[in-house]
C-alpha cells in the first residue's frame, strides 16, 4: 500500500498500526492495521462514521490515547522519529514542535482559567528556544495570521471571553506557532456554524499551503473533504478500506462503503429528486473478532469469499487503493436502482388544473408575526436584566402535505420556532393556528426517551395520555406504527439504550405519528446520526410524507438535506425570516445576501465543483442577540451593505409569485 | 480532546450495552454491594433470630456473673448487673435498624412528595416549602434532633420522629434539585407535546428517574440515623434504660472501661460495622447507577 516518493519528502509513515482499547467489557479493536504515507504539504482527510476508529488512529500518531487505549503494534514514523517506541520525554519534544494538534471542541481543549498568552507563549519558548519577549511576539504574529483582530489585546483574554470560532482560531494559532511539519486536526469544525466552518477551513488551507506543513484531517463531512483534501482515506471498522487522491475517490470510488456513502448524500446539482441510496444495517461490534470483510453484512455486492477471507488493499489506479474482492465495488445496476420521487407541491401549485391547485390551498399551520423574547436576569440584583430576541416577528404558513425547511445558523431562532409550534413555549406576541395537532421529532432521539421505559411504552404513551381506546387497540396501533417506520416488533420489549441511533430515531418518528398529527416538526432529526444512517431516515420521512399526506417542518443546518426533502424553505437570521420560497429556486438563485453566503459556505461532496467554485466568505460573526439591530440584522456582515441598511429595517415582501425576501437591494 | 476520545471508546460500532439496563441496574451486584451485604445479612439474621440463640434475655440479670470476660457462654461478656452483652447488643441492633430504616423510609417518602411538588410547580409553593427547609437546614442535625426530642419526649417512636424531622429537609432539597434537572429533559418536552397531564409527567417520567439517586442518599441517611440514635441514647435522651440500645449500652459501660472494656467496645464495633456497610451499600448503588464514576 505504501508508495515511495520520488523527490518529495515523506513527513509521516504509518505501517500496520493496531490500537486497542482494553475496556471492562472486552478489548475494543479500534484500529486494525492501518498503513499510509503523508508527503510534505499534503492534506489527507480521514473519513468514517463514529466508531470506525478514525479518532483513535489520529490520536495514536502522537500517542495521546485516553486511558484504556494502547498501541498494540505497528510503526509510526514522523519525520524520522519512531513515535510508537519513543519514551514519553522524547515524545513531548515532538508534540507541539514537529506535530501540532487541533481538537474538535476548542472550549474544552483550552484551559478556561488561563489567559491565551499563558497557554501560547511557554510552548513557543520551549520549542523554538526563544526568550519570553520573542515568544510573545511570535504568538501575537500567529494570532494576527489566523485572523484575530487586535492580537495584542486578545492574547490577554481568557478563552470564555471569545466566541467558538475565535477559540478555534486560537487553537490553530497554537498548533502552528512552533512551525510543525505535521498538523493533526480531529473534527476541527464540527462544533462550529457553517459560515464560521468555511472560514476556518479556508484558513487551514491557506496556512498549510504557506508553511508547507502536512495535515491529517479527521472528519465525517464528505463535503469538507472535497473542498479541502488532496488525499482521502475512508475508514471502516478500524481499517482504511479505501485510500486515494480526492478527485479519484470521489469520481471513481472502488469500495462499496465509499460508493454507498457518496450516494447517500443528496446531489446538490441534480434538480430531479431520486431516492437516496441507503446502506442497510449498522457497523460491527469492534469487541468481537471479525471474520472476512467487516463490511460484508451491509454490502450489496457481497460474495462467498467476503465472508471467509478479509480482502487485502490492492492497487486501483494511480495512488488509489481499496480493500475489496470486487474489482469495481458495487454493480452499477445496484447503485442505479432508485425510485423517482413524486412531484413537489410547489410545482403542483403552479399547475393549470384548478381543482388540484385548489386542494393545495388549505393551510395546516399559520404563524402570524410571532415574537419570543427571553429575559435573562443576572444573579447580581443591581445589574439590568438582558432581553434576548430569539424570534422577532416570524410569519410562516404550511400547506397540507407540504414540507417547510427552516435553515439558519445556531442562534438564529429556528429551534425556538419549533418549540413555539408545539406549544412548549408561549409566544411573547403573535398568534399560531394549527389545523389538527403538531408533533415533534427531536434532534437527539436518545435524550427524548425516558430511559426507564420500554419502546412499547414509549410509543404507546401518547395514546394512553389522550385516553384513546382499549389496551388491545392501543397494542395493535403500536404494532402498526412500528412496522410503518420499518422496525421489527421484537424491538418493542427493549429499552432505548439497546437500540442504535437510527433505530431510536425510527422509534421517535413512530411516537410522533401515534396521534395522527397534521404537522410533524423535525428539529435536526439527522444531525446526531451517522452518515450511512442519515439516508435511511430521510427516505423514511419522504415515504411517510407521501403515504400519509402529513406536513413537515424540517429544521436543519444541513442545507443539502433540507433542499432534498423540502418543498419550500425559510432562511432565518437572528430571529427573522430573511428569505422564503420554493426550495429549488432558493438554491439556484438566492436573493438575500445571507442566503447566498450560507449556500457558498456549504461544501458539496464533489472536488471538481469545489475547485471551480469561487468562495467568497462572509466575514465576521453573528452580532450579539442582546442588542436589537436598528436596521437590517445582516448589515454588519453583508458584502453589499449600504447606508440605508443600517438605518431602515427591510421587511419580508413579495419578490415574485412564490418568493419573498427581506432585503432592500434584492434583484 | 478527552471528549472525542471518550466518544471513541464509548461507541465502538453499535453493540448491546452491558451495563445499567434501566430498571435492572440494581440487580447487578457489584463488589462494594457484596461487601455491604456480607456484613449486613449476618447481623440481620442474628438480630432476627436472637430469641432462638442459647443466650439469656437482654434484661435478665445474674449477680453471680457480673463483668465477666467474653467466653463461650457470653461471647461479648457480661455487664455490671451480669446481663449478657451480646444479647443486649442484639436487641440494641434491633432498635438501631428499626430507627435507621424507618427514618430512611419516612424521609424518602416525604422527600419525594414535597421535593417533587416544590421542584415541579416552582413559584409560590416552591418558595414556601424551600424557606421552611432552609430554616431546618440552618441547624446541625444532631442539635436539631436533641431539641426535638426534648419537645416530643424520649422512647423509640419519638426518637424516630425527631431524627426524621431533622433529616427530611435534606431529602426535599435533593429531590427538588433532581426534579429541576429532569424537568428540562427532552423526554419531558416529548410528553408535553402529546398533552400529557402534569400528574402523568410526574408519575411516569420524573419520580421513577429520581428513585435511584434517592436510594443512594437513603442508605447514607440510614447509617446517619443509627449514629444519631446512638448518640441520643448515649446522652440519655433516646431509648431509656433498662431497654437496651447501642447508645445506652455504651454509656453504661463507659464507667467500667478500665475493668470491663468489652461492655462499651463490642456494641461500638457493631455500630461501626453497620455504618460502614451502609456506606459501602450506598457507594455500591451509586456505582451500579453510574459506571463511569468508578475510575
Amino acid at each position: 500500500m505504501t508508495f515511495m516518493p520520488v523527490d518529495t519528502e515523506t513527513v509521516l509513515r504509518v505501517q500496520d498500526l493496531h490500537t486497542h482499547f482494553f475496556t471492562d467489557t472486552g478489548i475494543v479493536k479500534a484500529v486494525n492495521g492501518v498503513s499510509f504515507d503523508l508527503l510534505r504539504g499534503e492534506r489527507v482527510a480521514i473519513v468514517g462514521e463514529s466508531g470506525s476508529g478514525k479518532s483513535a488512529m489520529a490520536m495514536s500518531l502522537i500517542r495521546l490515547l485516553a486511558f484504556p487505549g494502547k498501541i498494540v503494534s505497528g510503526r509510526i514514523d514522523v519525520a524520522g522519529n519512531e513515535v510508537a517506541s519513543l519514551p514519553e520525554s522524547e515524545l513531548n519534544k515532538i508534540r507541539g514542535s514537529l506535530v501540532g494538534t487541533v481538537f474538535q471542541d476548542p472550549m474544552s481543549s483550552l484551559d478556561p482559567v488561563m489567559r491565551v498568552s499563558d497557554q501560547m507563549i511557554p510552548p513557543v519558548m520551549r520549542h523554538l528556544e526563544v526568550s519570553h519577549k520573542e515568544g510573545e511576539a511570535i504568538a501575537e504574529r500567529w494570532l494576527g495570521r489566523v485572523g484575530i483582530p487586535d492580537a495584542k489585546l486578545t492574547i490577554r483574554a481568557y478563552p470564555f471571553e471569545m466566541s467558538g470560532g475565535m477559540r478555534q482560531r486560537v487553537m490553530i494559532a497554537m498548533a502552528l506557532s512552533c512551525n510543525p511539519r505535521l498538523i493533526i486536526a480531529d473534527e476541527p469544525t464540527t462544533a462550529l456554524d457553517v459560515t464560521i466552518q468555511a472560514q476556518i477551513v479556508e484558513l487551514l488551507k491557506d496556512l498549510t499551503a504557506e508553511t508547507g506543513a502536512s495535515m491529517l484531517f479527521v472528519t465525517h463531512d464528505l463535503g469538507l473533504v472535497a473542498r479541502f483534501a488532496h488525499k482521502v482515506g475512508v475508514m471502516y471498522a478500524g481499517k482504511l478500506v479505501e485510500l486515494g487522491p480526492a478527485a479519484d475517490v470521489f469520481a471513481q470510488p472502488r469500495h462499496p462503503y465509499t460508493q454507498g456513502l457518496l450516494r447517500s448524500i443528496p446531489d446538490a446539482a441534480d434538480g430531479t429528486r431520486k431516492r437516496l441510496f441507503q446502506i442497510p444495517g449498522f457497523p460491527p461490534d469492534m469487541r468481537l473478532p471479525i471474520v472476512g470483510c467487516a463490511f460484508a453484512d451491509r454490502c450489496a455486492a457481497v460474495r462467498d469469499i467476503c465472508r471467509t477471507e478479509a480482502p487485502e488493499s490492492t492497487y486501483r489506479g494511480v495512488n488509489h487503493f481499496a480493500s475489496c474482492w470486487a474489482p469495481t465495488g458495487l454493480d452499477q445496476s445496484v447503485v442505479e436502482r432508485q425510485v423517482k420521487m413524486p412531484e413537489r407541491i410547489v410545482e403542483a401549485e403552479l399547475s393549470p388544473d384548478p381543482v388540484r391547485a385548489d386542494a393545495l390551498r388549505s393551510d395546516v399551520l399559520e404563524m402570524n408575526n410571532i415574537h419570543k423574547h427571553f429575559v435573562r436576569r443576572s444573579i447580581l440584583p443591581w445589574t439590568e436584566a438582558k432581553t434576548v430576541h430569539a424570534v422577532n416577528g416570524v410569519s410562516l404558513r404550511v400547506k397540507r402535505g407540504e414540507t417547510l425547511g427552516i435553515v439558519g445558523e445556531s442562534g438564529c431562532g429556528k429551534s425556538t420556532v419549533a418549540r413555539l409550534l408545539l406549544g412548549l413555549e408561549e409566544p411573547t406576541a403573535g398568534e399560531i393556528f394549527i389545523n389538527g395537532s403538531a408533533q415533534m421529532v427531536f434532534q437527539d432521539p436518545y435524550s427524548s426517551f425516558n430511559p426507564k421505559m420500554k419502546i412499547f411504552d414509549i410509543i404507546e404513551e401518547p395514546l394512553v395520555v389522550n385516553g384513546q381506546s382499549s389496551r388491545t387497540e392501543r397494542a395493535d396501533k403500536v404494532c402498526s406504527l412500528v412496522s410503518q417506520v420499518g422496525l421489527d416488533q421484537s424491538f418493542l420489549g427493549r429499552y432505548p439504550n439497546q437500540l442504535s441511533g437510527g433505530q431510536r430515531q425510527r422509534v421517535a418518528i413512530a411516537r410522533a405519528l401515534a396521534l395522527d398529527p397534521s404537522v410533524v416538526v423535525a428539529d435536526e432529526p439527522t444531525s446526531a446520526l451517522d452518515v450511512s444512517v442519515r439516508a435511511q431516515i430521510v427516505n423514511l420521512l419522504c415515504d411517510l410524507k407521501d403515504e400519509l399526506g402529513i406536513s413537515f417542518v424540517f429544521i436543519s443546518h444541513d442545507l443539502l438535506t433540507v433542499r432534498y426533502i423540502s418543498d419550500r424553505i425559510a432562511v432565518m437570521y437572528l430571529g427573522e425570516v430573511v428569505e422564503y420560497g420554493p426550495a429549488a429556486q432558493i438554491f439556484d438563485d438566492p436573493l438575500h445576501p445571507y442566503t447566498r453566503a450560507l449556500l457558498l459556505a456549504i461544501p458539496t461532496p464533489d472536488p471538481v465543483r469545489e475547485a471551480a467554485r469561487k468562495i467568497e466568505l462572509v466575514t465576521g460573526e453573528l452580532p450579539s442577540p442582546f442588542v436589537l439591530q436598528k436596521g437590517c440584522a445582516f448589515a454588519s456582515r453583508c458584502p453589499k451593505v449600504a447606508d440605508r441598511c443600517r438605518t431602515e429595517k427591510p421587511v419580508l415582501r413579495n419578490f415574485s409569485r412564490q418568493r419573498e425576501t427581506a432585503c432592500h437591494y434584492a434583484a | 480532546m478527552s471528549k472525542t476520545l471518550l466518544a471513541t471508546i464509548k461507541t465502538p460500532g453499535f453493540h448491546f450495552p452491558t451495563i445499567s439496563l434501566p430498571g435492572k441496574s440494581l440487580l447487578n451486584i457489584n463488589k462494594k454491594m457484596r461487601i455491604a451485604l456480607l456484613i449486613l445479612v449476618p447481623i440481620l439474621l442474628l438480630t432476627a433470630f436472637s430469641s432462638w440463640l442459647p443466650l439469656p434475655g437482654p434484661l435478665q440479670t445474674n449477680l453471680r456473673a457480673i463483668m465477666q470476660w467474653p467466653s463461650l457462654a457470653h461471647p461479648f461478656g457480661t455487664d455490671r448487673m451480669g446481663r449478657d452483652v451480646l444479647s443486649r447488643t442484639l436487641s440494641g441492633v434491633q432498635v438501631s435498624l428499626l430507627v435507621g430504616f424507618s427514618v430512611a423510609l419516612i424521609s424518602t417518602c416525604f422527600g419525594i412528595v414535597l421535593g417533587t411538588v416544590a421542584g415541579f410547580f416552582g413559584k409560590f409553593i416552591d418558595r414556601a416549602i424551600m424557606s421552611v427547609v432552609d430554616i431546618f437546614l440552618a441547624f446541625p442535625s444532631l442539635l436539631l434532633a436533641i431539641g426535638l426530642v426534648s419537645v416530643v419526649g424520649t422512647g423509640l417512636w419519638p426518637v424516630i420522629v425527631a431524627i426524621t424531622l431533622a433529616d427530611v429537609p435534606r431529602f426535599i432539597r435533593l429531590q427538588r434539585s433532581l426534579v429541576l434537572s429532569l424537568r428540562s429533559r427532552a423526554y419531558i418536552d416529548a410528553a408535553r407535546t402529546v398533552k400529557a397531564s402534569q400528574w402523568w409527567i410526574m408519575r411516569r417520567h420524573i419520580v421513577p428517574n429520581t428513585i435511584a439517586p434517592l436510594l443512594v442518599t437513603a442508605s447514607i441517611a440510614a447509617a446517619h440515623a443509627i449514629l444519631v440514635e446512638a448518640s441520643l441514647s448515649f446522652l440519655g435522651l433516646g431509648i431509656m434504660p433498662p431497654a437496651p440500645s447501642l447508645g445506652n449500652i455504651i454509656r453504661d459501660g463507659q464507667t467500667y472501661l478500665e475493668q470491663a472494656w468489652w461492655i462499651s467496645t463490642m456494641p461500638g464495633l457493631v455500630i461501626l460495622l453497620i455504618a460502614l456497610s451502609l456506606h459501602f451499600l450506598s457507594d455500591g448503588i451509586r456505582e451500579a447507577l453510574d459506571p463511569r464514576a468508578r475510575k
